[in-house]
């Protein structure tokens, strides 16, 4: 047998199926590595190895009486440390929650745990999803594993790092404003912003109540998909969910793409604001010409500026983020890591008026994101404009004025979107692009992501640690 | 730009901050400044006019 925590999600739970692997066992090889790999990295802030056991434990006894409960049964995953764990603590890698210990689950950590996963720890973040990793904060930063001084992008850092590393089989991240597809692309692993509604948010740190998706992130799309087949279905709590009708996503991994019609929006990379760099480009092209090959007709499409769904998304994310944080910017500002505290303080000198021009600019982005769409199943664009920040180089405290986001778009229009590591650079590092659907057709984004990661190497490559 | 703001001087945006509410050093006014003033200049391509009916998507639902 390979090495255990290189797995893939299906691999293992076919293998645990025919009892010639227990999750004790898989569990146990996670939290060695963990313990051997993790201190050059720092992607765990808690490691609940105690918990993790009696949870594998509980899986192989179930499985060796003939329960299966699912995809994620005896699986060992990693939550971002701003999902609600019940007895746990989840700190949103912040000071001011560093003693918060939950009474509940968050709803997609209740589903995970009922489908029979095995959570390992708790991952670390960008605070509250939204800062950046800075000396004044209580844990240190999350590294790439893929090079050290290298970022791993954010804000769900420690969930990316931890699927590169092989820390986890699975993790789950959130995403606002790329902060799936960020670290996922940086990382090389595979990541999903479901659509806005599809997953429950309950029980997850708010950053921005209109934007906010929590999604899964795994080695591989096909894992991702066997990750939201637990993961997707209508929650009442939260005021977002959507009542939609029940997929196998995981099937849509396997399905054929000849035919499926992809637009390329290519203006929004090569664009007036920047260039990709020439790795970029050069994996940019490459994967075009691949999902021409596996049969997808693939054309360039005219969407709206990417500018525009840029300073939409950010003048919400700033209003909203800082109508959840006014309280603690106000009365213990010296809490937040210096980063963090300006983005939440920003949003005190909007006014209404602008968020609400935000609000009805971002109606007209995605109706004409829909109208840009017609005739076509997917997007395909780029996922970065080349290689993460390093560490030396200080980070800026107001990221919205440099290059333009690549992933806000998809954002602001809520539809879904995924990660794929498309090589990498002459670095080392990796190159991603993304995929996105229309609005609950995760299957079709999924379908495209697998079928190009069968026909390409990258997922056999691993970082060295 | 969703209204005609120009871009104030530190010192203008200073006595605005003054009016929020916020505990800020001379830091943070710097930065928040550089933040703001670079935010309102993106904000020009958000259309200033809308129809007074154009409702943004979050709607407030009774049934709910």
């Amino acid at each position: 047998m390979t090495d255990l925590t290189t797995l893939g999600i299906a691999e293992a739970g076919r293998l645990m199926a025919s009892g010639a692997l227990t999750a004790t066992k898989l569990t146990e090889a996670f939290l060695a590595r963990i313990a051997t790999v993790d201190r050059t990295l720092s992607s765990y802030v808690t490691v609940t190895a105690d918990v993790a056991l009696n949870a594998a434990r509980q899986a192989d006894m179930e499985m060796s009486g003939g329960l299966r409960r699912g995809p994620m049964h005896g699986i060992p995953i990693g939550l971002k440390d701003i999902y609600e764990t019940a007895g746990i603590k989840t700190t949103g890698h912040s000071h001011l929650k560093i003693d918060y210990v939950p009474a509940i689950d968050a709803e997609t950590v209740r589903r995970l745990k009922a489908g029979g996963a095995v959570i390992l720890g708790k991952l670390g973040t960008h605070e509250f999803a939204n800062g950046a990793m800075t000396p004044d904060q209580p844990f240190p930063p999350v590294r790439n594993p893929w090079n050290t001084e290298f970022q791993p992008g954010g804000s769900s850092s420690g969930s990316g790092a931890a699927v590169a590393a092989a820390l986890c089989m699975g993790a789950m991240g959130s995403d606002t404003g790329g902060s799936i597809r960020n670290p996922a692309g940086y990382c090389a692993t595979a990541g999903i912003k479901p659509t806005y509604g599809l997953v429950s948010r309950c029980g997850v740190f708010p950053l921005s109540f209109s934007l906010d998706t929590a999604g899964p992130m795994a080695w591989t799309t096909e894992d991702c998909a066997l990750m939201l087949d637990v993961l997707a279905g209508h929650d009442p709590n939260d005021q977002a969910s959507a009542k939609t009708p029940r997929v196998d996503y995981g099937a849509a991994a396997q399905r054929s793409i000849k035919g499926m019609r992809i637009a390329l929006a290519k203006s929004w990379y090569e664009g007036p604001d920047g260039k990709l760099s020439k790795d970029m480009a050069n994996g940019m092209e490459e994967a075009v010409r691949v999902m021409r090959d596996l049969g997808a007709i693939v054309e360039d499409v005219t969407f709206p500026d990417i500018r525009d769904y840029h300073i939409c998304g950010r003048v919400i994310i700033t209003t909203e983020a800082h109508a959840i944080h006014r309280r603690d910017v106000i009365e213990r500002p010296e809490k937040f890591g210096y980063t963090t505290r300006r983005r939440f303080q920003l949003g005190a000198f909007l006014s209404a008026e602008q968020y609400i021009s935000a609000l009805r600019f971002r109606r007209k982005l995605q109706q004409d994101t829909r109208e840009a769409m017609r005739g076509y199943d997917l997007v395909m664009t780029a996922n970065q404009w080349g290689p993460p920040e390093i560490f030396e180089e200080p980070a800026q405290i107001f990221h919205f004025l440099g290059k333009p986001s690549l992933s806000m778009p998809f954002n602001v229009t809520g539809q879904p979107a995924a990660a794929v590591c498309c090589g990498f650079g002459a670095d080392g590092l990796p190159l991603a692009f993304q995929l996105a659907g229309r609005a609950f057709d995760e299957a079709s984004v999924i379908a495209a992501a697998s079928a190009y990661e069968r026909a390409t190497p990258w997922r056999s490559h691993r970082p060295t640690l | 730009m969703t209204s005609s703001i120009k871009a104030p001087t530190l010192e203008e945006f200073r006595a605005r901050a003054a009016l929020t509410g916020l505990t800020l050093t001379e830091e943070d006014i710097g930065h928040l400044h550089k933040g703001y003033v670079g935010l309102i200049g993106l904000m020009e391509r958000i259309p200033q006019r809308w129809a007074w009916a154009a409702e943004p998507p979050q709607v407030f639902r009774a049934d709910e």
